[in-house]
């Protein structure tokens, strides 16, 4: 293979000379996926392949005394059976969390696998779990965790918090709180592990297929070249598929022992159950404004639970605004629930609904617009901090001027409400990124990078730019994605995707266009530096006649393609995002009912690849946002500590009637570089419509998701003596 | 579909006799009575014959009544037919829908052995050799769709929305698509999609 040659800094093309950057371009995969062609794992069929089924503990908190399964394998039809809490091992036979794996079996139908693993026998010594962070903060509550129930206290601070509120004005105290959210992808976690001696090929739905790789083959003790992970198609994320799971581990283990390829695909219940969540996050927040509304500090304890001995981090205040002297206590709090995971900006719509619901709190103590409020105390300006610019176009969209104070006085029980919020992110992208381009005597072109594509439109936005690159139409370029055997690629996480993709892809296929120059430069008399790829030709800058079709300079490659390596380069792709929402409401104070008739977003991205994908992405967070601020709930039983809601009917996300107007401004950066769109329009979503209820009720909505009795219990404590 | 508590016939005893409960969870496969003592036909527990006619193709099997009508198009057809996709497996969530006897159905929640007899239509049916539905096309250029696992259910449901109602409303159209939930947030355009099809009249 060609090595990169060395050269100038890479950079994009003059947003003038564009040809399909920055332009709506359809997914290509588009026909497939509407036509019920596209291969998902969950659709996977290999041949021999049996079905796995994986028993989860039904008791949150227990340890594993005995396994029996004698009567699982007598079942017609299965052909392996394996336990996975080994009773012997006092350890690892604690059961932390409802549906934990304990056994596991394999057989020719589902309907046998499902059979067999309900007569799997356990014996089980229940032991009383951890249900709220209320038990187990309590004196009285049993160590469920060898560390403790509650973590050391991580202490931040700047400033003199104490000095800071005495000179205080005004002072808001109050406690808030958000809910634990479970990621509801569709296509469940799981996927197939087949053997072939001692190889391992693994079809799995993931947002990481080398992190999978990676993790499955340690997890086995076998070395990662002899595994392999392919996703050409996955039915979502949100960040709970980017590490190695362990029902293809377990696969990986029954293939091994029945000698045929396995498949597990989790059913809705243990989805909801054990593949992560959103920590929950709580404050006990006391924050100081200045008479001229300047923000002076803010103190706080908090503390969540990301479940079974896993952390609960966010950082408040939300780094947008300005205080000056700041402290956060935090600790994390374990319960017997499932782990947490990352989810969709992990850490930010928490802090931000915390920070914006205490800002217009502030304002309300001022008597000051909020929207006033922020613009005198937002970070200053600079290019990836521009909420000064955004908030009041967001304002005129909205038509913030027609807002009135703090609670709807108009007659009757319908009242509507303004409110704002804003967003920040990183995004970026992962520097050892890699790609490979390989030009065809025929003319084709692909490109090899094991990303994957989790509905962001990673493929087309690949296709894009080699095409844009090599002045080809998309459809002469193919997107191979989804295989550990191509070059390496981070996993689709963080928003790094595009500004991990993008730079190498470009500078793959420019490595390749160059290698090919130097084919066609002696057949036109010139030195390969005077070529151009544009219109489907290679011709000579300045001259465009003088020059041949693209075909029939692949034909000059004779038998042997060209093979152009590309490695991530800086200077195509740049760091750090900026946002805000604005959400119209209308409450009705009876039901509690909340309906939101709009949200209006400002955002940008850097420089925007694929238009029409882009805005999809910004629905999609905004709508997450939704589902995050009135619907979402994991619940427990407070007795059991067992999922009271783990399937669609009572889980509930946002369906086609929630939907509010939705108004983009989705902001071209070009000069930015890609940077990255997936999580910033799910964080301010939330706070925003909180905001909006309680400039609508009157009434201060401190708590998530804002349901109708969280209104009337909000509407009642007001009436009993205040929440303002 | 399960008979009606109104409807002659129904009784505890033929309802527990139909649903097998005794054989099932031991997985036995011994051959069941084909007609009990009061005249109610039993079937299985173990796999009997079961005829579907899916987009016009008559596909016989041998499966366990209790299979449904979407594990037996996604697992027991050769080759299978994985366009609609299972993802709660209760009738919460439309991946699963299906046109059977010009109704929406979820498949998730129909026994295979009830569909016999009856016209069943999946998202298979709606392109022709390469040429995508007016509908398809719709969700393609709107980009309704995202990692598109629900995008199969959604265009079945809009297909059948349109096939009732040519030039339906929003609200007509959010009503049909109620049963219908996208996790990645796609709604926006699939509205988009099922008022702009150019699917018309006749």
């Amino acid at each position: 293979m060609q090595q990169p040659p060395a050269g100038p800094p890479r950079s994009w093309p003059p947003v003038a000379d564009r040809v399909l950057l920055g332009k709506s371009i359809k997914r290509l995969d588009g026909p497939d996926k509407a036509a019920g062609r596209a291969k998902y794992s969950y659709d996977i069929i290999r041949p021999g392949m049996l079905y796995g089924e994986i028993l989860g503990s039904p008791h949150p908190r227990a340890r594993v005394k005995a396994i029996d399964l004698a009567a699982a394998k007598a079942v017609p039809g299965v052909k392996a059976a394996i336990v996975i809490k080994d009773p012997a091992d006092p350890v690892k036979a604690t059961i932390n969390y409802q549906g934990e794996e304990v056994a596991a079996v394999a057989a020719i139908t589902e309907e046998a696998a499902r059979d067999a693993m309900r007569l799997i026998k356990v014996e089980y010594e229940v032991l009383q779990p951890l249900a709220t962070v209320e038990q187990a903060m309590s004196p009285n509550a049993p160590q469920a965790f060898s560390s403790g129930n509650v973590s050391k206290v991580n202490t931040s601070a700047e400033g003199d918090v104490e000095a800071a509120l005495k000179t205080a004005a005004h002072i808001v105290e109050g406690v808030y709180a958000t809910q634990v959210q479970t990621h509801t992808s569709l296509e469940t976690h799981g996927g197939i592990a087949e053997w072939e001696g001692d190889k391992l090929t693994m079809y799995v739905s993931t947002q990481g297929v080398n992190a999978s790789r990676d993790g499955i083959a340690d997890a086995l003790g076998i070395p990662k070249p002899n595994a392999r992970v392919i996703t050409e198609y996955m039915g979502g994320g949100f960040g709970s598929k980017l590490g190695a799971d362990v029902q293809l581990v377990i696969a990986a283990k029954l293939a091994k022992a029945a000698g045929a390829p396995v498949k597990i695909m989790l059913d809705r219940k243990h989805e909801h159950l054990i593949t992560g969540n959103r920590p929950s996050a709580f404050a006990k927040v006391k924050a100081g404004v200045d008479a001229q509304g300047k923000f002076l500090a803010w103190d706080s304890e908090t503390w969540g639970t990301g479940g079974a001995g896993q952390g609960a981090g966010f950082t408040v205040p939300y780094n947008v605004y300005v205080f000056p002297a700041r402290r956060q206590s935090h600790r994390d709090v374990y319960t017997n629930a499932g782990p947490q995971r990352a989810f969709r900006a992990p850490g930010h719509p928490q802090a931000c609904f915390i920070t914006e619901t205490v800002i217009d709190e502030l304002a309300d103590r001022l008597r000051m617009d909020p929207l006033e409020l922020r613009m005198r105390n937002v970070q200053p300006e600079a290019p990836n901090y521009q909420w000064k610019k955004y908030f009041p176009i967001g304002a005129e969209k909205i038509g913030w001027n027609r807002r009135h104070p703090t609670g709807d006085a108009t007659a009757g029980p319908i009242k509507r409400g303004l409110g704002c919020a804003a967003n920040r992110w990183a995004g970026g992208g992962n520097r050892s990124t890699r790609a490979m381009c390989e030009i065809q005597p025929d003319g084709s072109v692909t490109t090899k990078i094991s990303t994957q594509d989790i509905g962001t439109g990673t493929r087309t936005v690949i296709a894009m730019i080699a095409a844009e690159t090599m002045g080809l139409p998309l459809n002469a370029v193919t997107a191979a994605i989804g295989d550990t055997n191509y070059p390496f690629a981070p996993g689709s996480g963080g928003s790094i995707t595009v500004g991990s993709v993008s730079p190498t892809v470009r500078v793959s296929a420019e490595n390749a266009l160059k290698e090919l120059f130097t084919r066609v430069a002696p057949q036109l008399g010139v030195t390969a530096d005077a070529l151009e790829a544009k219109g489907g030709r290679i011709q000579v800058k300045g001259t465009p006649a003088k020059g041949m079709a693209w075909k029939d300079a692949c034909k000059l490659l004779g038998t042997t393609p060209i093979q152009a390596n590309g490695e991530w380069t800086q200077g195509l792709s740049s760091v750090g995002t900026s946002g805000v929402q604005f959400a119209d409401v209308e409450v009705d104070i009876e039901t509690g009912v909340t309906r939101v008739k709009k949200i209006v977003s400002v955002q940008d991205c850097g420089m925007i690849v694929d238009k029409l994908t882009a805005e999809s992405q910004m629905y999609g967070g905004i709508i997450m946002g939704l589902g995050f601020a009135l619907f979402e709930n994991r619940i427990l039983d407070r007795n059991t500590a067992k999922m009271v809601n783990p399937n669609m009917e009572w889980y509930l996300v946002p369906g086609i009637s929630d939907i509010p107007v939705i108004d983009i401004t989705l902001v071209d950066q070009p000069d930015r570089g890609v940077i990255g769109l997936g999580e910033p329009p799910v964080i301010s979503t939330a706070a925003a419509i909180a905001n909006a209820v309680s400039n609508a009720t009157g009434v201060r909505i401190r708590k998530l998701p804002v349901t109708p009795d969280t209104v009337l219990a909000a509407l009642q404590q007001e009436r009993a003596g205040g929440t303002l | 579909m399960p008979r009606r508590k109104d409807e002659p016939g129904f009784s505890r005893r033929s309802f527990l006799k139909t649903v097998g409960a005794g054989g099932v969870a031991a997985g036995v496969l011994a051959k069941a009575p084909a007609v009990d003592a009061q005249g109610v036909n039993v079937l299985g527990p173990g796999p009997v014959p079961v005829t579907l006619n899916v987009n016009g193709q008559v596909h016989r099997l041998e499966i366990e009544p209790r299979v449904t009508l979407l594990d037996a198009l996604r697992t027991r057809f050769n080759p299978p037919m994985t366009g609609v996709k299972r993802v709660c497996d209760r009738g919460a969530c439309g991946a699963c829908t299906m046109i059977v006897d010009g109704k929406t159905i979820y498949a998730c929640s129909t026994l295979a052995i009830e569909a016999q007899g009856k016209k069943i239509r999946t998202v298979e049916s709606f392109t022709q050799g390469t040429v995508l539905h007016p509908v398809q096309q719709a969700f393609c250029e709107k980009d309704g769709l995202m990692c598109g696992f629900c995008t199969p259910g959604f265009v079945t449901a809009t297909v059948a929305l349109l096939e009732k109602t040519p030039n339906p409303t929003a609200e007509q159209a959010k009503r049909a698509l109620d049963g219908n939930i996208c996790r990645c947030g796609t709604y926006v355009r699939v509205l988009e999609a099922a008022l702009n099809s150019g699917v018309k009249r006749g």
